[in-house]
């Protein structure tokens, strides 16, 4: 019996093999040629990565593309004035759902693609949507309705020095509490290379900044931003304990003025080998393991962010992918633009060649997928992308002004306040903003 | 041709008006109109995303700001603190600096120029510096305030004292203004007042609050209104240093404006809120002018 089947299963797998090369022939990707495309980038490593291959495209469709690139603020603000126009001439722009997603939807900016993915027509044979990580399918998901696919996924994960751990004997955190524990058993103890102190943790603590890493904290205590009847939840009780542990941890294993840290500072101080522990998006890697700058290269370890009481996961999974507004008038050519973009192929070479961290499964298990990247960060990321969660922003339409008034909870946290107060004064406020920017 | 002629005979008809056309298109162009704009916007509620066009809602945004917003009330002290504090400390310490400059020594050109160097130095680098000075791990300032056996402060990143933390990087910066034109208020000053005071037998305080004090006023205003104006409006150092924070510690009216229009899109109310640090600032201004005038 168990032999058939893996009969059954292998030439299932051969017939495949011979009939996808064939098929793969026949996908028609010049249905769009001489089209021409308008496609806004955001300065960003997978733009640099994918840019050089921009002509692999227009060769292979006849398609000719018109890219902009602009730095981030630019960009977003580029792209929002331009829907808003009505007026616009974007065709494919880069997009983090969990930002701007329900706006841009509600205001019946987007086109969703479902359709265009389960369209023979217009969807190559071996696209494999299934190949993608499952969660960060899911974060491309807009009010049950498909943005576009996955182009570069980060999780908050722990980043710890393995030197430290090991020299101190202490174990790798997997759950809050001995997260924790570790940040208090290190605090204080010799790291860096002149053997001078440093701090048991360091994370971000700026307002609005720290509230997509503390998004790993609040789920993984079992609670959420906003609960299923669309009214703020992360004031319940184990809301408030996570708040109160973030910002016991930063006040009293972290360093002095961390209510003023954003990544870039957060991340300094852990790459000079000041913490012994990080936990932030593992797509600062490039940062920490940059021999010019830091001092930790080789040092540390990329964990799957700590499990809470329950065995929550905590790892958030947030997505850039690939957009078209509903205005678009080549919107069959966007389409084979987003389709080719995030082919296993083109995956493949910018994770290849810049370690952009791809959302492929399959890529991650090529070993020409690893060259750039950590090898316990395939770890964290693969799983990760598997049992986290895509909400590391509150799923509101005005996220900017929500995140501020999340942040001055956390703020408030790690100077010592009455977090509980600052938690409802946070729902408060989220609650009011709600009802301002999402009545009907 | 004819046109041609045409045209020229206009222009000499009418100078002023042919003349001045240019500049007048662009005042209305780039001030006029967008401060008309500010106003017409600031009675509506607009938030950039929706499709609906701006609504009208009258005096709702500056109701809501004076009664509902705890963020912008908390801007507005703030915006007075920082204000009070900066012009403050600036006027003290620029008014001190000309005094001593205006003595004759050796090499006072150069000592002069180098004073002044602050002031045109470029805003968001000075802002960057003094980030890594405060800095309360890596920084230089606690080891300072460490050799007088004070500190060690987190500055700016201490709700308690972000505030003064950034009035003294404003005074860093602009005491030379308040030096300046202090120094040219010196020069003009009479010596016959001086002369007689010397006979009479006073003494060298009596002079400077009896005669030199009240002689500089005028100037001391006009050096005052200057800065008032700049530190109600300051924006650079503060977003560059802090964004605002910790929490909203250092959240000014300038930066929180910034925040409500290009960060969460709410056009109409950041209007209003423009509108109103336009009224304090033109308030402020008014208010300067008067005692100097009242005085003069």
């Amino acid at each position: 019996m168990q032999a058939l089947r893996k009969w059954s299963i292998l030439s299932v797998v051969l017939a495949l093999a011979l009939v996808s090369p064939a098929l793969a022939q026949q996908f028609n990707w010049q249905q769009a040629k001489g089209t021409q495309l308008r496609v806004l980038l955001n300065k960003h490593p997978w733009q640099a990565a994918i840019e050089p291959h921009l002509k692999e495209f227009e060769t292979l469709t006849g398609v000719t593309l018109v890219t902009e690139v602009y730095p981030e603020d630019q960009f977003r603000a580029k792209v929002l004035v331009e829907l808003a126009s009505g007026a616009s001439s974007i065709d494919v722009f880069m997009s983090m759902p969990a930002q701007e997603g329900l706006k841009y939807m509600r205001a019946g900016w987007l086109q969703p693609v479902d359709e265009f993915l389960k369209n023979p027509a217009v969807t190559a044979p071996d696209y494999n949507w299934k190949d993608f990580l499952e969660k960060t399918r899911e974060a491309m998901v807009v009010e049950g309705k498909l943005v576009g696919p996955p182009i570069q996924v980060e999780n908050t994960s722990l980043m710890y020095r393995k030197d430290v751990f090991q020299k101190y004997n202490v174990k790798v955190p997997t759950t809050l509490d001995e997260l924790e524990a570790a940040a208090k058993a290190l605090n204080g103890k010799a790291m860096t290379d002149d053997g001078q102190p440093g701090f048991g943790i360091v994370a971000r603590g700026k307002r609005a900044a720290a509230t997509s890493q503390f998004a790993a904290y609040l789920h993984a205590m079992g609670s959420t931003w906003i609960g299923p009847n669309r009214e703020p939840m992360f004031n319940n009780e184990d809301g408030v304990k996570a708040l109160e542990l973030y910002g016991r941890l930063l006040r009293t294993y972290g360093p002095p003025g961390s209510e003023n840290n954003h990544w870039y500072e957060a991340s300094s101080i852990f790459s000079q080998g000041k913490a012994a522990m990080y936990t932030d998006a593992n797509s600062l890697f490039p940062v920490i393991e940059d021999a010019q700058k830091s001092k930790v290269v080789g040092k540390v370890g990329y964990a799957l962010f700590p499990r809470g009481p329950k065995g929550q996961y905590g790892s958030t999974v947030a997505a850039w992918g690939l957009a078209m507004p509903k205005s678009s008038k080549n919107q069959k050519a966007a389409w084979l633009f987003m389709q080719w973009a995030t082919a296993k192929e083109q995956v493949l070479a910018v994770q290849s060649e810049k370690g952009v961290l791809g959302a492929r499964e399959s890529v991650w298990k090529d070993p020409k997928g690893l060259t750039k990247v950590p090898a316990d960060l395939r770890e964290s990321l693969t799983v990760g992308s598997k049992v986290g969660t895509p909400l590391w922003n509150p799923p509101v339409v005005a996220v900017a002004e929500c995140r501020d008034a999340i942040g001055a909870a956390i703020v408030t946290s790690i100077q010592g306040g009455d977090v509980k107060v600052a938690a409802n004064k946070a729902a408060a406020d989220v609650k009011r903003i709600m009802a301002e920017t999402e009545k009907k | 041709m004819s046109s041609g002629t045409g045209w020229s005979r206009f222009t000499d008809r009418h100078p002023v008006p042919v003349f001045t056309l240019p500049s007048v298109v662009v005042v209305a162009v780039l001030m006029v109109f967008p401060v008309l704009y500010t106003l017409y916007m600031s009675v509506h509620s607009w938030f950039a995303s929706s499709l609906t066009s701006p609504e009208f809602v009258g005096l709702a945004n500056f109701r809501r700001a004076f009664l509902d917003d705890e963020r912008f009330r908390n801007a507005l002290w703030l915006t007075v603190y920082f204000t009070g504090l900066a012009t403050l400390l600036q006027l003290v310490l620029g008014v001190a600096l000309a005094l001593l400059l205006n003595r004759p020594f050796r090499g006072k050109g150069v000592v002069r120029s180098i004073f002044l160097l602050p002031m045109v130095a470029t805003p968001v680098a000075i802002a960057l510096v003094w980030m890594m000075m405060y800095n309360p791990t890596l920084g230089v300032m606690n080891y300072l305030v460490g050799l007088v056996g004070l500190g060690p402060y987190n500055w700016v990143s201490n709700a308690a004292i972000v505030v003064p933390a950034l009035a003294v990087v404003d005074t860093w910066e602009w005491t030379p203004l308040i030096t300046l034109i202090t120094l040219a208020g010196l020069a003009t000053l009479p010596l016959e007042p001086y002369e007689s005071a010397v006979i009479d037998g006073a003494s060298a305080a009596q002079m400077f609050w009896r005669i030199t004090l009240p002689l500089l006023r005028p100037t001391i205003i006009v050096a005052l209104l200057f800065r008032a104006i700049d530190c109600l409006k300051t924006f650079d150092i503060i977003y560059v240093m802090t964004q605002g924070g910790p929490g909203f510690a250092s959240e000014t009216l300038n930066v929180y404006t910034f925040q409500v229009g290009l960060f969460y899109f709410h056009i109409g109310y950041a209007s209003s809120l423009l509108v109103i640090l336009f009224a304090l600032v033109l308030g402020v201004s008014l208010a300067l002018i008067k005692v100097r005038r009242g005085s003069w």
